[in-house]
């Protein structure tokens, strides 16, 4: 019913604003990196690609070859990332876990729960940490009288009492954590729910006890979706720039979202903030296509796109 | 006349996919028709086709001699049940059953009369408020069907509307739809893969299988006289065996089912070489042992399934077939005394023997017949 | 150790790292909207509950026109994007459902790809698209506009799919049976069926477009442009009143308002699950 082209023609205003603000916004990028700068410091794009000026693009490899600050950032991007979705994992299973199995008539309530924070203003939750971290909030307070400052003082995660705000690392990691969990946990949850209960029940009428079913069971089949939730909050990590920038007082918790930024807002080297940002885009892209490969090789369907 | 249908040379194919090959049909107006066979036979393609939601790659349809092939579907004056009901869950039962009638010139009573009596006629009438979902799939049925009728369309395509309906309201349903059809007096098109439920209700069925029509008759002679093996098989149990026609003998034909010869009076009689020979179960007729002579074949009893009113008595005979006999549970002695083991003498009367063509070389006789679990659920 | 493993009941351990978490994840909120009552300038230390960092004659966000203004901003660009994004949604979701042919995979991927771009990344693009492409629009409110578009654009798509494909092609087959042209297959049964999609997913672009950061950011043009977001950003290393507090808390009931709309609209009209899937942005 209705041919061809009635449905296409219906999608086009989409088609055209996607192509328009999407993608040739990126081309943009593109022209812009393999361009040039004017006397004003403005970039001048180079819309040609015969016409592309490599220049700035190789002085940024340069930059990231002979271990100049751009390596640095990224390398301490990395680290960062990759701490803040182990933590989100330790934390985050356990709690779908018990939502999706355990939780009985809490349910509903622990479902919201979870879904609230999704919905609150990023920035909003930064904001109530630097509340609560000031030397003189309530946190700092907390903290000190638990004796977990004197903890993480001691194994080095604290450069001084009360200094929560002032260029810690370990602040910027907890923070991507407390930020970015609620979109790894909600998934995973989802994930774990729909495990059918009968293949666990299987597992245990077979003889196996809680623990080994849920070893050799449940944990296998909720892979996809914990490798789906990593990847769904890494690659906004990587782009993250205004968490180090709120909890942090110093550049040297700077990740290359900040990098980025400053070039772009700050500075006057968009051509080569452009240069770097498709840099990133580049290793995102990388990313993505390792687990795209990955999950249709185990022959398992990605949970999100 | 009103509500004929006529295909030719119906072709549909999907990419390099066909579903139906060329076909040619004749449905007459006012009758019951089905058309039966297996999933992926064609079927519900076809109906699709005649309801205007396909559009067929070539031929043509014609409803009262006016090919149709190429109108869109709401401008054919046929209307169609769907499998799920497709009943509007945003709207009551009685504004469901209103949805077409807007497009008809009617004043405000008269589409309130119209509906109220589709209601009637389906027994719905106390429904009119409810909602869909608040009906049971027999109750979505009736108002899928009185949705349809109130459109006085001079056809009704069914496809598959009782299958989702338990055992015993299926059966209910089909006596009912059958006294509806014959009440309203317009031609009914029913699709169904169940052989029984084609079998009750039809005026007339068309067996298909891959995309063709394999027969297109009354309901007695496609069981009675099947013209191939396809047909054969999928309505009833059908005790094929592969023989070897050796030549006529008076107006029969004989063929040799191992060492044995047996006449049959029916079907291809004067086909030569490898074909298949069937029986109906119930033409069989079971006799003591000692009964030798023409027509008949010893084997020993199997097994004997009590189905209620009659015992499917599955023997093995001396080529290692098994044949299947039904023998009525009439209180006699002779049926419950066969017991797995007894020795019997199958007699097989030539005028219930059927001679069919094999179009593909005779397949080997293997030691059990295809299973014949047909009779129950087609 | 042996209290925490019950082998009957609920696991006490799973118990109490979920409501450790609970906790965590909810107090610090919690404390920053009990200190947008608090009555006076801290942000620390508790001095009584007032309202008047909100209603208050001077620095409250009805009077502060600089807050006044970050909300109304904020409002503004949140009507706007919901009023272009919907309808463009809704047709490239129609659109993309019933494509017939090649082309469809493509699509599918342009209309995914950004709800997996990090916002800088567009942010960066949609800067430069605007000052060395369409400098004739530049950067500020229109830019902002198109730019929340943009990206809200997918979570439309992606909600009205759904339910496309849950409704399936049957009720306008069976409209067309009984008589109906394809206009009326649209609107007397098509869309009074995907209604609900279209208002859950207004309003969930409505919540996206108001707690939107980078890109508003990066579009914006002078003082006129703050929205919310931008103003808890800029003000929160400095000295700020609870003023902050509290046009944040106006932010969140805003959104929670909306979304509770949107799943007590979705639940009503297509079931619980689906009303559940779309506020976990199940994609």
């Amino acid at each position: 019913m209705g041919s061809r082209w009635t449905w296409r023609l219906v999608a086009l205003p989409g088609v055209v604003w996607l192509s328009v603000f999407f993608l040739l916004a990126f081309y943009v990028v593109l022209a812009v990196a393999f361009g040039n700068q004017d006397t004003l410091s403005q970039p001048v794009p180079h819309w040609n690609p015969l016409d592309w000026n490599v220049g700035y693009v190789l002085d940024t490899l340069k930059n990231f070859w002979h271990g100049g600050p751009f390596l640095k950032v990224s390398l301490r991007t990395v680290e960062f990332v990759a701490i803040a979705v182990a933590l989100s994992l330790l934390i985050g299973y356990p709690v779908a876990y018990f939502a999706a199995r355990h939780a009985g008539r809490w349910k509903g309530a622990i479902l919201l729960a979870l879904i609230v924070p999704l919905w609150i203003n990023y920035l909003m939750r930064m904001l109530a940490w630097i509340n609560l971290l000031a030397p003189d909030g309530i946190g700092s307070d907390v903290l000190h009288g638990l004796g977990i400052e004197k903890l993480f003082l001691t194994l080095g995660l604290l450069d001084e009492p009360g200094g929560w705000l002032n260029g810690q690392p370990t602040t910027v990691i907890l923070a991507l954590v407390y930020g970015y969990i609620p979109f790894f946990i909600l998934p995973l949850f989802v994930a774990i729910d729909r495990i059918d209960r009968r293949h666990i029940e299987a597992a245990r009428d077979l003889g196996a006890s809680a623990r080994s079913a849920f070893f050799r069971v449940t944990l296998p089949l909720s892979l996809p979706g914990i490798l789906a939730g990593c990847v769904l909050i890494a690659l906004p990590m990587f782009g993250d720039y205004y968490t180090a920038d709120l909890v942090s007082a110093s550049t040297q918790t700077n990740m290359i979202g900040n990098q980025i930024d400053e070039l772009m807002r700050q500075g006057s080297e968009k051509v080569t903030g452009a240069a770097l940002t498709l840099f990133l885009s580049l290793f995102l892209l990388g990313l993505m296509f390792y687990y795209l490969r990955t999950t249709r090789r185990a022959g398992t369907t990605a949970q999100t796109t | 006349m009103e509500g004929e249908i006529r295909l030719e040379e119906l072709c549909k194919r999907f990419d390099d996919v066909t579903a139906v090959d060329g076909i040619d049909l004749e449905m007459p107006p006012g009758e019951f028709f089905t058309l039966l066979g297996p999933s992926g036979c064609g079927k519900t393609t076809t109906l699709r086709m005649i309801a205007g939601f396909e559009r067929p790659t070539s031929g043509r349809i014609l409803l009262d001699g006016t090919d149709v092939a190429r109108v869109p579907p709401h401008q054919r004056n046929v209307n169609t049940v769907f499998q799920s009901y497709a009943l509007f869950p945003h709207l009551d039962v009685a504004k469901n059953v209103a949805f077409g009638l807007k497009y008809h010139k009617l004043s405000k009573e008269e589409r309130a009369e119209r509906v109220g009596e589709a209601l009637e006629l389906v027994s719905m009438a106390d429904f009119a408020r409810r909602k869909a979902d608040q009906l049971s799939g027999g109750q979505q049925q009736r108002v899928a069907l009185a949705r349809a009728l109130v459109l006085r369309p001079r056809v009704l395509l069914l496809d598959e509307p009782l299958g989702a309906l338990d055992a015993q309201l299926r059966k209910n349903l089909q006596v009912e739809l059958k006294t509806l059809q014959t009440e309203v007096g317009i031609t009914f098109i029913f699709v169904t893969h169940d052989q029984s439920e084609a079998l009750t209700m039809s005026d007339r069925i068309a067996v298909m299988d891959r995309g063709r029509v394999e027969q297109a008759a009354s309901p007695k002679e496609i069981y009675e006289e099947p013209e191939t093996v396809f047909v054969a098989d999928f309505l009833g149990v059908s005790n094929l065996l592969s023989a070897t026609a050796v030549g006529p003998d008076g107006g029969a034909s004989t063929v040799r089912v191992g060492d044995r010869t047996l006449r049959a009076l029916q079907g291809a009689t004067g086909a030569r070489g490898d074909v298949k020979v069937m029986i109906r179960p119930e033409r069989i007729e079971i006799e003591p042992h000692s009964n030798t002579g023409e027509d008949r074949m010893p084997g020993m009893v199997e097994r004997s399934v009590f189905l209620g009113g009659a015992y499917e008595v599955h023997v093995r005979v001396l080529g290692g077939e098994l044949l299947k006999a039904m023998v009525p549970n009439d209180g006699g002695v002779a049926a419950a005394a066969l017991e797995p083991g007894a020795a019997v003498s199958l007699h097989l009367p030539p005028d219930a023997v059927r001679v069919l063509r094999t179009s593909e070389p005779a397949v080997e006789a293997e030691g059990e017949q295809p299973d014949a679990t047909k009779v129950a659920d087609g | 150790m042996s209290w925490l493993r019950n082998p009957w009941g609920r696991p006490r351990f799973l118990m109490l790292i979920t409501g450790g978490y609970i906790l965590w994840s909810v107090v610090p909120v919690l404390l920053a909207i009990a200190f947008a009552f608090n009555n006076g300038r801290s942000r620390t230390t508790w001095q009584g509950f007032s309202t008047r960092w909100f209603t208050g004659e001077t620095g409250s966000v009805l009077h502060d026109s600089a807050l006044r203004d970050a909300l109304g901003h904020t409002l503004l660009l949140a009507v706007i994007c919901v009023a272009v994004a919907t309808p463009l949604g809704v047709a490239l979701a129609l659109g993309l459902q019933r494509w017939r042919g090649r082309g469809s995979g493509t699509v599918n991927t342009l209309m995914l790809l950004p709800l997996v771009t990090p916002e800088i990344v567009m942010g960066v693009a949609l800067l430069l698209l605007f000052l060395r492409l369409f400098g004739g629009i530049g950067l500020g409110t229109d830019a902002q506009a198109i730019g929340q578009v943009t990206f809200t654009l997918s979570y439309v798509v992606v909600i009205v799919r759904g339910r496309l494909v849950s409704i399936g092609p049957e009720y306008e087959e069976a409209a067309a049976d009984l008589g109906a042209p394809r206009r009326d297959q649209f609107s007397r049964v098509m869309l009074p069926l995907l209604a609900p999609a279209i208002v859950a997913s207004a309003a969930v672009a409505f919540a996206i477009s108001i707690d939107d950061f980078v890109v508003t950011q990066y579009l914006s043009s002078d003082a006129s442009t703050t929205t919310v977001s931008m103003l808890l950003y800029s003000s929160a290393r400095g000295a700020p009143t609870p003023a902050l507090n509290a046009i944040a808390t106006v932010n969140l009931v805003i959104t929670l308002a909306t979304l509770t709309f949107a799943y007590l609209v979705y639940r009503r009209f297509a079931g619980r699950e689906e009303a559940t899937s779309i506020a976990t942005l199940e994609v």
